[in-house]
């Protein structure tokens, strides 16, 4: 790791590379669908839209990634995180250790709860109702997995084509659990909508910050995609498939919204935030290293790998902070960066000045 | 006319504290005070520095979150890390020239003075604004600050080679063009060392942990 940094050109956003990823994922994921379904032999194409759908949504999650990775202190973070995760010897470690962050940090969501209990169990209504209806509906919109009628109650799940397990019993409790999965995964995602909104309607911070579009949109998707489900469930149900066709349709056109706002706005971060892991190996590698040591109060205040990778983030991006003395600033803790602010202004006012002398008379 | 932003005025700083006291009430960051009052010199003077972040213009923080979780409003305002995005990487605590942003681990966190947003929006005044006693943080337009005060509005710092402008205005006496953080006559000489008692203070001043 070499302390240099000297100037470079500051970082360009460019889009060839992400456009190029972008298409290929989209490509990748179409050859996927035709391979996983057989030839589209079980391919269900009343799920013709949603399919199309996730192929371009897929692909533009793919290119926001590839533009959000060049920003020069994503990029740091990027490479760094893989070269310490698959150093030699650490490797298991390594591992282990992402797995437990894993854990704690994206099923637990401990931090979540740190910030606030209320908020957890909404962010966790939200998250889980929306897995649970993710892994029930990709897998039967790509055609990968697929039912079969065996003998008068039976269905047997078929995934790629392959027979998965026995046939199951079509009037138990499990059969009706897992037929009304995307039922109860939008009860979960209304109650969680339900609370977000609600303290977005209250909170003073909240309603002082929140933006239309950035805060309230994604909700309302979230829940417009959940009551359409239900009504589909409703109309099938009670009402003889009453408006089934709309309703369908407009079920539909709210999910394919949804897919197509993923790369945007507030939903990125379910994208984004695996990349906790990494920043979190980052900082135990960085606090296990040789640290900084402020040059002024002489505390020890973070890893040196950090502070020498975050000054090259800074010279990238166009900042010149060296100092006359061979330091650069981010080389001092912040309680020092604030107190030689403050003696640099001190040091500003001429102390020969009449102001100075107060009742005492002159100074010389 | 210009908008409103704060004055800050080092020289009329008593120490008090009760700027943080009050920022503890923002409805944005409950409970946690995001100001610094800073003893310059204690072995020599009594002499305090408030430190409320200064708003950048062109933010080091946002810059190098590499999430993208600061953001400026229209207003110039640098607004605390979006809380779906910030994933404590702690860059922003270190890159700012000011040593403002704080963070806390437990909650995969950063936050720091938003200009009181909450309050500012509804015509208020910022918390610390309103309660600091002698003047040292003011709110206000420029042109109605500057015929109250001998000093002039500086919103100019030089850090190394690098300036930068910010929203927040120091008060400076009227010959200063600008704060330079720089010079060994600045006091950072790293020969320099800091008074035993300059060093005991509490952690969360040393750490900027929340």
């Amino acid at each position: 790791m070499e302390n240099d940094i000297s100037a470079e050109t500051p970082a360009r956003v460019n889009f060839r590379n992400p456009t190029l990823l972008g298409l290929a994922a989209s490509a990748l994921l179409t050859v996927l669908v035709i391979v996983g379904s057989r030839n589209l032999e079980n391919f269900d194409s009343a799920l013709f839209g949603y399919t199309i759908a996730s192929i371009v949504a897929f692909g533009a999650i793919v290119f926001r990634y590839a533009v959000w990775l060049q920003r020069p202190a994503t990029r740091t973070y990027f490479k760094r995180g893989l070269q310490l995760f698959f150093q030699k010897r650490k490797f298991a470690r390594n591992a282990a250790q992402a797995a437990k962050t894993l854990a704690t940090n994206l099923v637990e969501q401990r931090f979540i709860f740190k910030r606030s209990k209320t908020r957890w169990l909404m962010h966790g209504l939200i998250m889980w109702g929306c897995i649970l209806a993710a892994l029930i509906t990709f897998p039967l919109v790509f055609g990968w997995v697929h039912f079969k009628l065996e003998g008068d109650m039976g269905y047997r799940p078929y995934l790629f084509g392959f027979p998965a397990g026995p046939a199951l019993e079509g009037r138990n409790i499990t059969a009706w659990l897992m037929f009304h999965g995307l039922d109860i995964s939008a009860v979960l995602v209304i109650a969680g909508c339900a609370i977000a909104i609600h303290r977005r309607l209250k909170d003073r911070g909240a309603i002082a910050q929140q933006q239309f579009l950035l805060d309230f949109v994604p909700h309302m998707l979230l829940l417009a995609i959940s009551v359409s489900g239900l009504m589909l469930t409703a109309s099938s149900l009670w009402f003889d498939g009453y408006m089934y066709a709309f309703i369908s349709l407009s079920h539909q056109a709210l999910v394919i919204m949804t897919l197509f706002f993923l790369p945007f706005g507030k939903l990125f971060h379910i994208v984004q935030r695996p990349a906790s892991v990494g920043v979190e190996l980052y900082q135990k590698h960085s606090q296990e290293m040789s640290q900084a040591v402020c040059p002024r109060c002489h505390s020890v205040f973070a890893g040196q790998m950090w502070i020498d990778d975050l000054k090259k983030v800074v010279n990238k991006l166009g900042y010149d902070y060296r100092m006359e003395n061979g330091q650069t600033l981010q080389d001092y803790c912040p309680r020092c960066k604030r107190i030689m602010r403050g003696l640099a202004y001190a040091a500003i006012a001429d102390r020969s000045d009449k102001v100075f002398a107060g009742t005492r008379g002159n100074i010389e | 006319m210009r908008q409103e932003t704060m004055f800050v005025d080092p020289q009329r700083c008593i120490g008090c504290r009760a700027c943080g006291a009050a920022c503890r009430e923002c409805s944005t960051h409950k409970g946690y005070s995001m100001i610094f009052v800073d003893y310059i010199d204690r072995s020599e003077t009594t002499a305090t520095m408030p430190t409320i972040c200064m708003h950048c213009n062109e933010p080091t923080c946002a810059q190098v979150c590499p999430a993208d979780a600061i953001k400026q409003d229209e207003n110039g305002v640098v607004m605390t890390a979006l809380k779906p995005r910030c994933l404590d990487c702690r860059n922003c605590v270190n890159a700012c020239p000011f040593g403002v942003p704080k963070y806390n681990s437990a909650m995969h966190l950063q936050m720091k003075c938003d200009m009181c947003y909450d309050r500012t929006a509804e015509g208020l005044k910022p918390m610390c604004a309103s309660v600091c006693p002698t003047g040292a943080l003011t709110f206000g337009k420029y042109e109605d600050v500057v015929p109250l005060r001998r000093t002039k509005p500086v919103n100019i710092h030089v850090f190394g080679n690098q300036r930068v402008e910010t929203k927040v205005y120091l008060m400076l006496p009227t010959d200063a063009e600008s704060v330079e953080v720089n010079s060994r006559d600045s006091g950072i000489d790293p020969a320099i060392h800091e008074s035993w008692i300059d060093t005991q203070v509490e952690d969360a001043d040393k750490s900027n942990e929340f």
